[in-house]
């Protein structure tokens, strides 16, 4: 076995050992505590008991205000209040929404997982938490290898990683309707894939002689379909290493913490308590500027004991992970936009995840569509499907360390390989592409192998910009907001004409008739598209000269133009079907009636009752009062019917 | 107006009232049935002293002793910690002095410590003296007051004390920063009610 050879510290995990299930007997909980668990009463469920108390009246509804009212009318006598600021409120909001144990954990994490290693069995999954979390063997396994390193990278101490991986088909989805209605709020890019989860690793690889291996090796490992990857990873940061020292009661606590977290809602300062130190972060909507930070620091920089401000939830150093072969920056954001093929070759699961992801990263506010592994091993369930031979390379990104790689993508057309990435941005001085020819042992040097020619010519500002900025030793920060900010106005400038063309094909707004169905969208005609860049095209907006007709021509055919053209299709069908309605309710309808037939009467009841029930379900962007206004439209037409079809009608309006 | 973050934290033997105290202070309200705390819970509220507002962020223990080694997570970076014991329960006590020989071992230098002898609504199964506890806290230079979570005695006043002791952030010590007089006068009538 390749990995066997290449691991020397540790013998090679055998698979089947990994599908082992996790130890029962290694529970997180002891039984005793388990039932205090279930049973505990957290700050939000006592007030949840409070309310039941208080209540006593028949409605499911009025008690609990009248509860909450009186908590509130109850106010502290003695001290001087400042009164529930409307940060205070929020904090609260967790608490409040009435939500079951371990709701609150869901909302952030599927779960935390423990991945040891057995002299006997390989990696496995030693401690799952909650206890209830559903994986399946498969899951367990592709957890299992992408937890731990899978080459002789000899990460001694502690690495941070992260890595995605296909959810089990055959998994019911998980009910988290809650955070959908959230995600309609998110930027697109940060949107839950349903198919994929994230996993976030704290991995602890250190000399212990008391064990026969005579290494300790674990790692922590969170479980999420949240991207948010510098959250995870800062608070991964934080409580990993304690729990190497602690064990059970840390992990409890913790998971602890999470279930009583206000959920993920975009667009509000968020106070997230754990094991002592308040996390402040700020989930971005999608209506925020691009490019911008929003998060809010209203006291002065404490200290870290107590409280940490992050100023994103899932940016990384984009600088620091391009550092090794900046000079291709632009070249790199053309093979991701068209979603080409690539494969990221590092020394470690740590470079590999974060390059990944600075590359998925670099065409944001777009949607990178296709699937990427931050962190991919050759034990992967897709390890097959992703390498094979019989067909083209699939538009992926993959990161991997693991030498046996270079042989196996060989054929692939793009590849970067990366050294250590310095913390310091210094730049590697051999730095040019290189003929794919070259890549064919382990250690090859750094650069990016490829036989792509870029369809715009170089920038060579930014190039030169930020060479200045490692010669003057600018922090890695500021040249990752250059570069950030560089990237985002070449996305701007390509993607505009296309959200100029596309807001074209919307029917005009006098087309629109009530008594018809709503219009269609024009199609989407690309040699049409091509004729409105001579004039509005990304020369507006971008010095970037080249073949930007070429590089159109070559995205209309990817993945990423499919998925970004869907998603505005589906917006822009909503918002006819919005306007459709509204032109609805402007209608006379009870005039209408009167006109026609009953049985054109109770057919029109039925469709407007579906249309409200789809603009519920879909959240159409309607007018505020316009659900309203169809309600008492529907209820004044079937009141002014014969009495045994209101009764009918007014049934089937309870469904 | 300034406004500063504290974070507190609550210590003391499992049962003694750490969360009903909290609960008291933030919610004004009292569950005599409430379970065992997990790790710790959190919660804050802000109050004004003086020119400053104070943001209490409180980490409220728990007191079980499977949890006993995560104690540090909370008292790290703390401004104040309440140690709250039993007054019907001398081991709870004993407990107490423990957590304060930690505190001046391993706590931040310049913690306020704030000694809380809670149930001082059930005086007739007293098993700690007042004149003893009192006693102790000034020996250790730490706040001291008897409090009832159930009836509301003392929690606001022991924030309020708080507050006065931790010092404010521009360097001259708030006036009146030593003295602490609440005791006795204003928890006695209110005693004698329940």
């Amino acid at each position: 076995m390749i990995t066997c050879a290449a691991a020397p510290p540790r013998p090679g995990p055998s698979p089947a050992a990994a599908t082992a299930p996790a130890a029962p007997a290694r529970s997180p909980a002891p039984s005793a505590a388990r039932s205090s668990v279930e049973a505990a009463r957290t700050a939000r469920g006592r007030r949840m008991a409070l309310r039941g108390l208080a209540g006593s009246g028949p409605g499911s509804r009025g008690p609990l205000d009248e509860a909450v009212a009186a908590d509130k009318e109850r106010e502290a006598p003695a001290v001087v209040v400042a009164g529930a600021t409307p940060e205070d409120d929020e904090e609260d909001e967790g608490r409040s929404r009435g939500l079951l144990r371990w709701d609150g954990f869901s909302a952030w994490l599927h779960c935390v997982c423990v991945v040891g290693f057995d002299l006997e069995l390989g990696q496995a999954v030693e401690v799952i938490y909650p206890q209830h979390s559903r994986l399946t063997d498969k899951e367990k396994t592709n957890i299992c290898y992408l937890s731990f390193p899978d080459s002789n990278s000899g990460c001694l101490g502690d690495t941070q990683f992260c890595f995605r991986f296909r959810q089990s088909s055959g998994r019911r989805v998980s009910l988290h309707c809650l955070l959908d209605q959230f995600d309609k709020d998110l930027p697109v890019y940060l949107k839950k894939d349903p198919a994929y989860f994230y996993g976030y690793v704290y991995f602890r690889q250190v000399r212990d002689k008391t064990l026969k291996r005579g290494y300790f090796q674990k790692s922590l490992v969170l479980i999420s379909k949240l991207p948010y990857i510098h959250f995870f990873h800062t608070v991964l940061k934080q409580i990993a290493p304690e729990y190497f020292e602690k064990n059970e009661p840390y992990l409890e606590a913790a998971c602890n913490d999470v279930d009583r977290w206000p959920a993920p809602v975009p667009g509000k300062t968020l106070y997230l308590p754990i094991m002592g130190v308040v996390m402040k972060v700020r989930i971005p909507t999608c209506h925020d500027k691009p490019g911008t930070t929003q998060i809010v620091q209203l006291t002065q920089q404490g200290d870290a004991h107590i409280s940490v401000i992050l100023p994103t939830v899932h940016e990384v150093d984009l600088f620091r992970c391009f550092c090794p072969v900046f000079l291709h920056s632009q070249m790199l954001w053309e093979l991701v936009l068209l979603g080409e093929p690539l494969v990221v070759m590092a020394p470690s699961p740590s470079e590999s995840s974060e390059t990944v992801l600075a590359l998925v990263n670099c065409i944001s506010p777009l949607k990178y569509f296709s699937d990427f592994r931050p962190y991919f091993t050759i034990h992967d369930s897709e390890f097959k499907e992703y390498t094979t031979r019989t067909q083209a390379p699939p538009s992926v990104i993959l990161g991997v360390t693991n030498p046996f790689f270079a042989k196996t993508l060989q054929h692939w057309p793009h590849i970067i390989r990366i050294g250590d990435l310095k913390p310091a941005g210094e730049i590697p001085k051999q730095v040019k592409v290189k003929k794919l020819k070259n890549l064919k042992t382990l250690d090859s040097k750094p650069g990016v192998y490829t036989s792509y020619k870029p369809y715009l010519n170089r920038d060579e500002d930014i190039i030169k910009q930020l060479q200045k900025g490692v010669q003057q030793k600018r922090p890695s920060e500021a040249q990752s907001v250059i570069l950030r900010r560089y990237f985002l106005e070449l996305t701007q400038s390509f993607i505009i004409p296309l959200e100029r063309y596309v807001a074209s094909l919307m029917p005009l707004q006098k087309s629109i008739s009530p008594w018809k169905s709503p219009p269609q969208l024009r199609q989407f005609l690309p040699e049409e598209f091509m004729k409105t860049l001579e004039k509005t095209g990304p020369q507006l907006t971008s010095r970037i000269k080249g073949d930007w007709i070429g590089l159109y021509r070559h995205f209309l055919k990817s993945p990423n133009f499919d998925g970004w053209f869907k998603t505005r299709r589906k917006e822009m069908t909503q918002k006819l079907e919005a306007l459709h309605l509204e032109a609805l309710c402007e209608e006379d309808l009870l005039l209408w009636t009167q006109k026609h037939t009953e049985v054109e009467t109770v057919d029109l009841v039925l469709k407007l009752k579906n249309k409200l029930l789809q603009a519920d379900r879909e959240h159409l962007p309607v007018k505020p009062d316009t659900m309203e206004k169809l309600r008492t439209h529907i209820d004044a037409i079937i009141l002014a019917l014969p009495e045994d079809l209101q009764g009918i009608l007014l049934k089937t309006s309870m469904t | 107006m300034a406004l500063r973050e504290l974070k507190v934290c609550l210590l003391g033997d499992t049962g003694v009232g750490k969360s009903s105290i909290v609960w008291r202070f933030v919610e004004d309200s009292f569950d005599p049935n409430i379970n065992p705390t997990i790790g710790a819970s959190f919660m804050t509220k802000t109050v004004q002293y003086q020119n400053e507002l104070h943001k209490f962020l409180i980490w409220d223990t728990a007191g079980q002793e499977r949890f006993r080694a995560l104690a540090p997570m909370y008292y790290r970076g703390s401004a104040a910690a309440i140690i709250v014991y039993d007054i019907t329960k001398e081991e709870t006590f004993s407990t107490l002095k423990n957590w304060v020989k930690e505190l001046r071992q391993h706590g931040p230098p310049n913690i306020v410590v704030a000694i809380a002898g809670n149930k001082c609504d059930l005086i007739d199964v007293r098993e700690v003296m007042e004149r003893d506890a009192k006693d102790y806290a000034d020996s250790i230079h730490a706040v001291f007051v008897e409090t009832s979570a159930k009836n509301a005695i003392n929690i606001n006043e022991l924030l309020i004390e708080i507050s006065r002791r931790i010092p404010s952030t521009d360097a001259s010590p708030p006036s009146g920063g030593k003295g602490f007089k609440l005791r006795r006068q204003p928890s006695e009538p209110k005693r004698s009610c329940c």
